[in-house]
């Protein structure tokens, strides 16, 4: 079977500026020194090397620091790899942080059309499925309400209901799952359970053993910035809970 | 692919519902806020300056034009870092988030020509068919001069916020050099040359003479301007090139 993610000896390093020297004089004298940092030179991801089949459910585990959002923004494309390749094939829709772009100035019906743009669902979808939206999150009456007057938990559960119409064929989650009350968390492990069952691909990123034993089929652990790769779930999550 | 227009349009609608959010006169204050800058401008120059009719309007066009340029300049300089945390969050096509502001910045200027408008039923201009021509090319490549600048602008302003002030300073400058104020021929001979090197010279004053003063537009009008436009079209395509190279490394710098 061909992965739909191919990674191959990615590795990602950033550069930490010693000093600041942003004054306008020197980058006058080198203008091209605006685009070319110097300062200490900070490895953050080394050789990763991992394939990703369709219907893979892969957890990735990782202490704070390892590496893991560096990883999804890479495999989002948000961020360019060092060296190394990153492919991808189907359409992704990466969760790495809830209600993306949205306004606390603007209603709730306004964030959804907002939210559910950028995300790349038509205006037309979303008005479609408005209705279903507003019924998961469970905020039928609030949704003229300015977002800043929502509870946190409200603005979660609607970030997370348009997020969910997004149809694609490999979701990219990172620690979403614990979001809202103990029956809106239910409710998005069914989804979890549905994108599973319907064999789409999702990279899950979470600090849950438990989660992991639940829905992956495959999990890598991530210390400081290599892969590490066990035999088992069960491997991998002894691996992170050793450290 | 991507909901390219769609996402354009989102943020423009956003843009505007969040100007005018939590104030009583709402949409109003798109068209009452020129009208009192204009009023104020037109009455200053009725009563303490004593000028033919044509003055006031022309006045009025140049500045309405550059606040156009000045704001679609700085707004474009600004919106990729304005949209950091949307930028940061996922994968769109970054271009689309400066021209929406550069984008904005035309609209609040068509809808500062409805108050121009407005102005002219008490001082009619003299526009035709060809005139109208000239001042629509002359908008055109004022649109255009603003995204190139804002492509470079926007991304070295994520990377060196002194680009800000620098920018502000040149735009006071470009303001001063170019005939808003003062008509060109105002101005010693040798100093007209440097200012006609400035664009906005050349628009202002194109689009001047297809709405405002009457004149009869000739072919060497729309030549002078072309010239312009060219220019700012090659400046664009250096500006795409210069955003498609920098944006992919740019969310690390944010």
């Amino acid at each position: 079977m061909e992965p739909v993610i191919q990674v191959k000896n990615l590795s990602k390093s950033f550069v930490i500026p010693h000093q600041r020297h942003d004054s306008l004089v020197e980058y006058l004298s080198h203008p091209s020194r605006i685009f070319k940092p110097s300062g200490e030179k900070f490895t953050v991801l080394k050789d990763i090397d991992l394939d990703v089949y369709p219907g893979d459910f892969l957890g990735i585990m990782g202490r704070n620091g390892s590496g893991k959002s560096t990883l999804l923004k890479i495999l989002a494309g948000i961020y360019s790899p060092t060296s190394g390749s990153v492919k991808v094939k189907g359409k992704m829709v990466p969760f790495l942080e809830l209600g993306v772009g949205f306004n606390s100035e603007l209603s709730g019906r306004e964030n959804v059309f907002l939210n559910g743009i950028i995300l790349g669902l038509s205006r037309s979808f979303l008005q479609e499925k408005y209705n279903e939206i507003v019924a998961f999150a469970e905020l039928e009456k609030f949704m003229d309400m300015p977002l800043k007057n929502y509870s946190s938990g409200m603005q979660v559960r609607l970030a997370f209901s348009i997020a969910i119409m997004a149809d694609a064929d490999i979701y990219i989650l990172d620690e979403v799952l614990a979001v809202g009350d103990i029956e809106f968390q239910k409710k998005c492990f069914n989804i979890f359970r549905e994108y599973k069952k319907r064999k789409k691909t999702i990279i899950l990123v979470t600090h849950s053993s438990a989660s992991v034993r639940d829905f992956c089929n495959r999990a890598v652990f991530l210390k400081d910035g290599r892969l590490h790769f066990y035999d088992s779930i069960d491997g991998v999550i002894k691996a992170y809970e050793v450290g | 692919m991507f909901n390219y227009i769609e996402l354009l349009q989102e943020f423009i609608k956003t843009d505007f519902k969040l100007r005018y959010k939590n104030s009583v006169l709402g949409i109003l204050w798109i068209i009452l806020k020129p009208l009192a800058t204009f009023s104020v401008i037109y009455t200053v120059w009725s009563n303490i300056m004593t000028m033919d009719g044509n003055y006031k309007m022309e006045l009025l066009l140049g500045i309405m034009l550059m606040s156009f340029f000045n704001e679609g300049v700085l707004m474009g300089l600004g919106s990729l870092l304005a949209k950091s945390n949307v930028i940061l969050k996922i994968k769109f096509p970054r271009e689309v988030v400066v021209v929406s502001a550069v984008t904005i910045s035309l609209i609040d200027f068509i809808l500062n020509m409805i108050v121009f408008g407005i102005f002219c039923i008490s001082t009619p201009v003299t526009v035709t068919g060809l005139s109208f021509l000239l001042f629509l090319l002359a908008v055109f490549t004022m649109y255009i001069l603003i995204m190139a600048l804002s492509l470079f602008l926007s991304v070295i302003f994520v990377k060196l916020k002194d680009i800000h002030n620098l920018t502000e300073v040149m735009l006071q400058l470009l303001f001063w050099a170019t005939p808003i104020y003062y008509k060109l021929e105002m101005l010693p001979e040798n100093l007209q040359k440097y200012v006609l090197l400035n664009p906005l010279t050349t628009i202002v004053m194109s689009a001047r003479k297809g709405m405002v003063t009457g004149d009869i537009v000739v072919a060497s009008d729309f030549k002078n301007l072309a010239i312009v436009t060219a220019v700012c079209l090659v400046v664009l395509l250096i500006g795409i090139r210069f955003f498609k190279k920098r944006i992919p490394k740019l969310a690390e710098y944010f």
